[in-house]
């Protein structure tokens, strides 16, 4: 079966000096979208790993917002194919609570 | 750890439609209010998932003058088979206009007529088409309110709090306790007035058109204090979520966009025969349709219904117009997130968990049977009765809202404040704390989680049988003993499994509530379907079913409903 490699920023303010990056690799046959990725990560790889779990089913609360590869997307809407190595890291746009949470300025 | 104090008049639970418009209330009597949200303000909960559709009696200020406050109330009435409870069907039915009203002051965007009047569409259950449109979905209505409610100074809003307790000193409800996700504290709230609008608790189940934060803790919480519950068997699924693949799972698509007016498609078996017939039946009806054909054996690959637009006498192009103009913003997901143009291929879609008609008890001044504890939105429960129509639910946000939010001030206006017990606030902490504990054998809260969803999916269908439901009530008792050995690591700020962990412990409760209610009431009305007893029966059953705390276990009870306009013999 192919894979999705992701490499993904790490950082804790209460525990971490400074922020490093994680090596996560997901079996698939089928592409993913970047939010189902982060499911799959949390369910079966690990749960230590911070991400915005909320989903609006159609693509417009922002919420899941991550940058990929060093550009802003919807994590929800944006699709991962498999064989591919991916980059992600907190998206702009507020602090970084932990790892790909932020904390939006915008309401 | 020490637990942070915070103190204020009036305690709001959630942050979507309902909490931000009693918020506003609070703070238009000019009392304080510190509202609590899951996630972030506007962008969690079920109202921004929720599409254009929003009802009100306009009348002649609508789409057709023969509407009336009296006809809402009457279609309300009958689609919840005659066990919603009228005094508060009346607060929906007669303020639904004056909240539109509010929510165009707020700067909510409505569809209208080049005269001005409030456009409205025609959706099953309304003798006239009643539902107005808001141009930009619930997602909007959502971020409106929150800005209204953030832009006052006698709100105080907090995000990513995940409230996990109802406080009681004695006999009353003195406030709230969570735990803030972003600064990984404990934070207890002491208030005279507590509402909770957290919704409903549609994540239970596996397959659901809401966010996966929708998991009950509140009704755990509403249900440990002793308030009495109500009619929790009544559950709504949305008949046509997209069910496959499992990046756009649960994105809902509206069955009723397939009539003559709109796209004219047609809902099919695995071989493309048309299943339900046109007029479009109201929701309960066109569940069990389509369940049975699923149940039958004739489902598509991954166990739904196609939803196929593509022998529509309107064309592709007719039918892209329709989805792009009344939901587009779901047809174009579909597109981004899966590579499917439902103008050109039919989609698998399939019954999804949706909408919670019981909840907390509550009177037309939202208040549950335990002083100081109010409840409106999808958490209250005794009015929508056995199967609400579309648009009710986000009227019910604003209308309800907006009425508990009074009351909950005026009441808040009249007492002074009870302190919080230090052993209660202690218990609860200790059970979520429980949690950071190293434990030999120790398990992951996720896979309690797994199971209860699975439970519920399996055996809280829309069709249940005694079997099935005391099966249910075995596997949850089992998984009760599992959550001893659930241990997750301190991570401090955003702890994501200690949050699973203590929402797993309290979904329990919410699931056993539900197949008790199920088990309790022997027929089959609305939402709540038994194939050991597939009659209604109003000699018995016409009634709403209690549960409550009774030592350690709940009770089940029947209790009348309130009739006040129409009593089930006087209606046609």
């Amino acid at each position: 079966m192919a894979s999705i490699k992701a490499k993904i920023y790490r950082f804790n303010p209460g525990k971490d000096d400074k922020p490093y990056f994680d090596d996560y690799e997901v079996s698939t046959d089928r592409p993913l979208t970047i939010h189902e990725l982060l499911t799959v990560i949390h369910k079966d790889h690990d749960g230590t790993l911070a991400y915005r779990q909320f989903k609006c089913y159609k693509g417009m609360c922002t919420t899941c917002m991550v940058k990929l590869d060093g550009k802003v997307v919807k994590g929800c809407a944006t699709r991962v194919e498999p064989g591919s190595a991916i980059k992600l890291e907190p998206a702009a746009g507020g602090e970084v609570v932990r790892d790909l949470v932020v904390d939006f300025k915008a309401m | 750890m020490d637990v942070k104090k915070l103190t204020t008049d009036v305690v709001v639970v959630g942050g979507g439609g309902a909490a931000c418009r009693a918020a506003i209330e609070v703070s238009e009597k000019g009392l304080d209010c510190i509202m609590l949200d899951k996630g972030r303000p506007g962008r969690s909960g079920a109202t921004p998932c929720a599409l254009w559709s929003i009802q009100a009696p306009f009348g002649a200020q609508g789409r057709d003058e023969r509407d009336s406050p009296d006809q809402f109330f009457e279609d309300m009435v009958k689609a919840g088979r005659f066990i919603g409870d009228q005094n508060i069907t009346e607060v929906v039915a007669y303020t639904a206009v004056e909240r539109i009203l509010d929510m165009e002051k707020y700067g909510v965007n409505f569809q209208k007529y080049d005269d001005g009047r409030f456009f409205q569409t025609p959706m099953p259950g309304q003798t006239y088409p009643r539902s107005c449109f808001m141009i930009e979905n619930g997602q909007h209505m959502s971020t409106v309110l929150a800005k209204e409610a953030s832009r006052r100074d006698n709100i105080k809003i907090f995000k990513d709090f995940f409230v996990f307790g109802i406080l009681k000193n004695g006999d009353t409800v003195v406030g709230v306790v969570g735990m803030d996700m972003i600064k990984g504290e404990m934070v207890a709230v002491n208030a005279k007035s507590t509402i909770v609008a957290a919704g409903g608790y549609t994540s239970l189940w596996g397959f659901s058109d809401n966010p996966p934060t929708l998991t009950g803790d509140l009704l755990s919480g509403a249900y440990r204090a002793g308030a009495d519950i109500v009619d929790l068997e009544f559950n709504q699924y949305y008949g046509t979520d997209v069910i496959w693949p499992p990046s756009v799972k649960g994105t809902v698509v509206l069955y009723e966009l397939m009539i003559d007016e709109f796209a004219d498609g047609e809902i099919t078996d695995k071989d493309g025969k048309p299943i339900i017939d046109k007029p479009l039946p109201i929701r309960d009806e066109a569940i069990k349709t389509i369940f049975n054909v699923i149940r039958e054996g004739r489902g598509t690959p991954h166990g739904g219904v196609y939803f196929d637009t593509t022998k529509s006498p309107k064309g592709e192009k007719g039918v892209r117009e329709v989805f792009d103009g009344m939901t587009q913003k779901h047809y174009r997901f579909l597109i981004d997130a899966a590579g499917i143009d439902l103008a050109k291929t039919p989609l698998e879609v399939a019954p999804a968990s949706h909408y919670q008609c019981g909840g907390l008890y509550v009177n037309e001044r939202g208040q549950s049977s335990v002083d100081g504890l109010y409840g409106c939105g999808e958490f209250a429960g005794n009015f929508q009765g056995a199967n609400r129509l579309a648009g009710s639910a986000l009227c019910d946000t604003q209308t309800t809202g907006a009425r508990v939010g009074a009351s909950a001030a005026d009441d808040a206006g009249q007492r002074g404040m009870t302190a919080i017990d230090g052993r209660d606030l202690k218990e609860k902490t200790d059970m979520a704390l429980g949690f950071l504990e190293k434990k030999s054998g120790s398990i992951r809260p996720i896979n309690v989680k797994q199971e209860i969803l699975k439970t519920m999916d399996e055996y809280i269908a829309p069709y249940r049988d005694e079997k099935g439901l005391n099966k249910g009530l075995s596997i949850l008792a089992g998984l009760r003993d599992e959550m001893k050995k659930v241990s997750v690591p301190d991570i401090g700020i955003y702890n994501l499994e200690l949050r699973e962990a203590i929402e797993a412990n309290l979904m329990l409760d919410a699931a056993e509530l539900t197949f008790g209610s199920a088990l309790f009431r022997k027929e089959s009305r609305g939402h709540h379907n038994r194939t050991d007893y597939p009659d209604t029966d109003d000699k018995q059953w016409r009634c709403h079913t209690i549960a409550t705390l009774d030592g350690e276990k709940p009770a089940y009870s029947k209790r009348d409903v309130i009739y006040t306009r129409l009593k089930p013999q006087d209606a046609s």
